[in-house]
Order: C-alpha cells, then sequence, then structure tokens
C-alpha cells in the first residue's frame, strides 16, 4: 500500500507535468490539442537521436525542448490561424479537428522514420529509501524536476507581469485588450511554452521507462484526463488531479489490474464530469 | 476645428457584422476638457466608444489621438498610446483580486506605487479591499475598479461608458464627483451617458446622439437650455 502511494505519486507529478501543457493551450486559446503526446514523442525522438550522435544529455534535452516548443509556435502562427477567427463552440470544433490532424500527421512521419527510435535516459545511482520503499533514482529525478517546472509555472502567473498578462486573457480576451495585452502574442508564447513542456515530460518519463512512438497515444489520453479533472486552464488544478490519478493509477493496478487501470482513469474523468463539470479548481462557466 | 483636440473623430460610421448603427459622426475633445455623449438606449453611444478603441471590425471614418491616426490599431496598441477605455461591462478580471486587476491596467509596465495610490485616494473602498476577488465586489466597488484599472497606465484620455448605469442614485452622483476630481486634475475625459444632467454636470461640451447620428451638439449651458434636451432627456414638460 504504501509503495503503491508513493509510485502513485511519482508517476502523478509526471501525470501534472503532462496535463499542465494541454490545460494551459486550451484555457487561453479554446483548442484542445490532440497531438499533445505525439508532440512530446517527437521531441524525445530529437533529443534520442542527438544523444546518439554523441551529444550530452543536457544538450539534447535542451535542443529537443527548443524544437518541440517551435513546432508549437509554427502550428500557432500558421494552421491555428484559421481557428482563431472562428468563436465559440466552432472555434473548439475546428480547433479539435485540426489539432487531431496534427496528430495523425505527426504519428505517421514517426511510424515512417523513426518506428523504432525510443529515449531512454538512465540516471546511475542506488536506489533510495524513502519510509521504508526502495525509490529509484531516475523516478526521483524526474519528480524533482515535475515538481521544480510546476512552482516557477506558478510562480511566473502569479508573481511576472507577463504570466499575469497571460491570465488576464484566460478571464476576459476583450477586457485584457483593454489593458494593453495583445492576446496574440500570448497565445504564441503559450503555445511555445505547452510545446517545451510536452518535451519536458517525454524527458522525465524516459528516466523511469523508454519513450517511442507507442507512446504517444496514451500520452494524449492522460493529458486530457488530467487537464479534465483539473479544470480547463488551471496550472494547479492539473498538478492536483495529476497526483490524485496517479495514485488511483497505481493502487487500481495493485488491487484490480493493470488493463483496468485506463478504464478506471477514464472513470474519474466522466465522474468529474458529473459531479464538478468545471474540474477540482477550474472555474465554472 | 478646434487645433489642440487630443482626440478627433471624422465621419465615423460604425456598428455589427456589416450592418452600420452608427453614422458618420465626428467629435472631437480638447486636452483638460470633459465632453459628454447623451443620447436614449440603443442610440449607438456604446457603439461609438467600442469603435474609437478598434473593438469593432469593419469602421469607417478616421480617429486621430494625441497628433496620430489610430483608425487602423489594435485595441491594446490604443491603450498603451494612453487612450483609456471603461465599457459598461467593465471586463474585470474577476477571478483575481483587486490589486492584481490594478497591476494589470499598468500593463506591460510594473504598477507604480504612487498610481496606486492615487487610486485608492479616490477610492478608498478599493484599499480595504486590495486582497479580494474582483467578483466579489459589489457593483458600486466594481465600477470604482473598472474606473481604477484605467488610471493605473496614467492615460492622456479616459472614456467611460455609461459609468452611473447600474448604481444606485447616491453612488452615481459619488461616481461623477470622483470624474469632476479628475477632470480638475487635468484628466481629459469622454463619458456616455443616459444619466443626462449628470453628464452635463460634468462636461463643457455635450454631443447629442439620435439614432446613430449626431443630432445636436452645443456646451452643456446651450443644451440645458435647449427645449428639445429639456424634453427628452431632463424630465421638463
Amino acid at each position: 500500500m504504501r509503495a503503491a502511494l508513493l509510485d502513485g505519486i511519482v508517476l502523478g507529478l509526471q501525470y501534472g507535468l503532462l496535463g499542465v501543457g494541454l490545460t494551459l493551450i486550451y484555457g487561453l486559446a479554446g483548442v484542445l490539442n490532440l497531438a499533445h503526446g505525439q508532440i512530446a514523442v517527437l521531441g524525445a525522438i530529437v533529443v534520442s537521436l542527438l544523444m546518439e550522435g554523441g551529444r550530452p544529455v543536457m544538450v539534447a534535452a535542451v535542443v529537443g525542448i527548443v524544437a518541440a516548443s517551435a513546432f508549437l509556435v509554427f502550428l500557432d502562427l500558421t494552421l491555428m490561424r484559421a481557428v482563431y477567427h472562428q468563436e465559440g463552440e466552432q472555434r473548439i470544433l475546428l480547433g479539435l479537428l485540426l489539432m487531431l490532424g496534427v496528430a495523425f500527421a505527426v504519428e505517421g512521419f514517426i511510424t515512417w522514420r523513426y518506428p523504432v527510435q525510443q529515449l531512454s535516459i538512465r540516471i546511475s545511482g542506488d536506489a533510495v529509501t524513502i519510509l521504508g520503499v526502495p525509490m529509484p533514482v531516475g523516478a526521483l529525478v524526474a519528480s524533482g524536476i515535475a515538481v521544480a517546472a510546476g512552482l516557477v509555472l506558478v510562480l511566473f502567473f502569479r508573481l511576472t507581469t507577463l504570466g499575469r498578462g497571460v491570465r488576464s486573457v484566460i478571464q476576459d480576451e476583450a477586457g485584457a485588450r483593454l489593458c494593453g495585452v495583445n492576446p496574440a502574442t500570448v497565445r504564441t508564447l503559450v503555445f511555445g511554452l505547452s510545446g517545451a513542456l510536452a518535451c519536458l515530460v517525454a524527458v522525465t518519463r524516459s528516466m523511469t521507462g523508454p519513450v517511442g512512438f507507442a507512446n504517444a497515444i496514451g500520452f494524449t489520453t492522460l493529458a486530457l484526463i488530467v487537464a479534465v479533472v483539473g479544470g480547463l486552464g488551471s496550472v494547479s488544478g492539473a498538478f492536483l488531479a495529476g497526483v490524485l490519478l496517479g495514485i488511483v493509477d497505481r493502487l487500481s493496478s495493485t488491487y484490480i489490474g493493470t488493463y483496468v487501470t485506463t478504464i478506471v482513469l477514464l472513470l474519474c474523468a466522466a465522474l468529474t464530469i458529473v459531479l464538478r463539470p468545471s474540474g477540482l479548481l477550474g472555474r465554472p462557466g | 476645428m478646434r487645433r489642440d483636440a487630443i482626440l478627433r473623430v471624422d465621419g465615423l460610421s460604425a456598428g455589427y457584422a456589416g450592418e452600420h448603427i452608427v453614422h458618420d459622426v465626428s467629435l472631437e475633445v480638447a486636452e483638460g476638457e470633459a465632453i459628454t455623449v447623451i443620447g436614449s438606449n440603443g442610440a449607438g453611444k456604446s457603439t461609438l466608444l467600442k469603435a474609437i478603441v478598434g473593438m469593432l471590425d469593419g469602421t469607417r471614418g478616421t480617429v486621430t489621438f494625441d497628433g496620430a491616426g489610430i483608425s487602423r490599431l489594435a485595441t491594446h496598441r490604443i491603450a498603451r498610446r494612453g487612450l483609456a477605455y471603461v465599457p459598461a461591462e467593465r471586463h474585470l478580471f474577476t477571478a483575481m483580486s483587486v490589486a492584481e486587476n490594478l497591476a494589470l491596467g499598468a500593463f506591460p509596465g510594473r504598477p507604480e506605487a504612487a498610481r496606486e495610490d492615487l487610486v485608492f485616494d479616490l477610492f478608498p473602498r478599493l484599499a480595504e479591499r486590495r486582497k479580494q476577488d474582483a467578483g466579489t465586489l459589489s457593483g458600486g466597488e466594481q465600477q470604482m475598479l473598472a474606473v481604477g484599472r484605467a488610471l493605473m497606465s496614467n492615460p492622456k484620455v479616459l472614456m467611460l461608458d455609461e459609468p452611473s448605469t447600474g448604481l444606485a442614485p447616491l453612488l452615481a452622483t459619488e461616481a461623477y464627483r470622483v470624474l469632476a476630481r479628475l477632470r480638475d486634475a487635468g484628466l481629459t475625459l469622454v463619458v456616455a451617458e443616459q444619466q443626462v444632467p449628470l453628464a452635463l454636470d460634468l462636461a463643457s461640451h455635450g454631443y447629442v446622439l439620435e439614432n446613430g447620428r449626431v443630432d445636436l451638439t452645443g456646451t452643456s449651458q446651450e443644451l440645458l437650455g435647449n427645449p428639445d434636451v429639456q424634453r427628452a432627456y431632463l424630465g421638463v414638460a
């Protein structure tokens, strides 16, 4: 039980990191990025190719993160333009369809060119015993990075002028314009941030197991579940939901079975939609 | 046409979805002056102000502000140039604190303590509720916050759409007392209003908007003495 809980928290921090990138774009632009997992894996492949080419892990990771970020910025400046001209339901639907197309395209590209390429970052060191449970160093480093990323995001949104500008657009775009905030700039910034977060989570996940093409759809699904449970647009909500779902995930695979775990997680999302449609920390409306 | 107009609107036509509600409106305001646009509900006052700050598509005519044409600028650029607008719907950030709303008023700069002090001096209630979410404020306090937020950028011109709407008569009078203080301090004001007596008392010049056109214009004294204005807006039989 204790081991399942600790494992759940470790996994949950990764879920949080996965969900936060998706939730931000939705909260801001009304675009549900169904290609989030695919872009994460694309980043992971860039990192693994660079590492095979002899680059140090840190350099490879930074280049991969920048590449994934640039890819989403590119989407924001090109394909998504059509979406921003729409309002309400049409905007959400068009964004959904276009992103689904991107997901297929990216996944197709990976299956075509790099079907067996995997990123796996090994962190050496003995397992550390926490509360009597031995935890692999890789899992702890991954958790540390997730927590640090979450804290940086929260501080950025709470304390900086730019972060406040981003939140203002999420809350009231017309009000933000009247304050001198340019919603288009904020959107590009958040797309770039989301791409960087997608690749970052692929990098941290690769510290506990290989990340390749097969993970893409699972990443997207999990990111969606986390974003729904946490509340679309909420950073702290994504991390809270991530950790809760991580614990549910581990408990369910320990006591029920690995195969039903995804169903259990989807049930959590369904329950959230029924009981609290705006999510744990999302604002109603 | 006076030369020293800080804001000048020439032949402006604007509306929604390609249909113009406001037709060929021209007006101007000199630096340090207060003017008012009066008219009944649906006369086009809000449309006019929204068009000036670039919130509407398909606007025709020219707007000159502080010596430069702003007709084609995006709303956020106009705001950064110092033309602040407080819409009737206020558009506050309801899930953010009063302090954060004010800080955003200074975007992209950092909020200056001196500006904040000025706002709190005008609206002591806001100082008391600094940490409270804007959504939990009363209607009157939200109106104060909307004006306060607009003032944080140290604007050259402040435009307000129906600042008295939704306020009890006493609060509306209080709101206009604050606007008079701002006018006396040298801030240029453009106020769209249905509460004609309050607005004409504040402004030196008025424009009467009817069916989207300027029906009548003159000094506030002239308008107050005009039988048509008296009949339509001042309740004089």
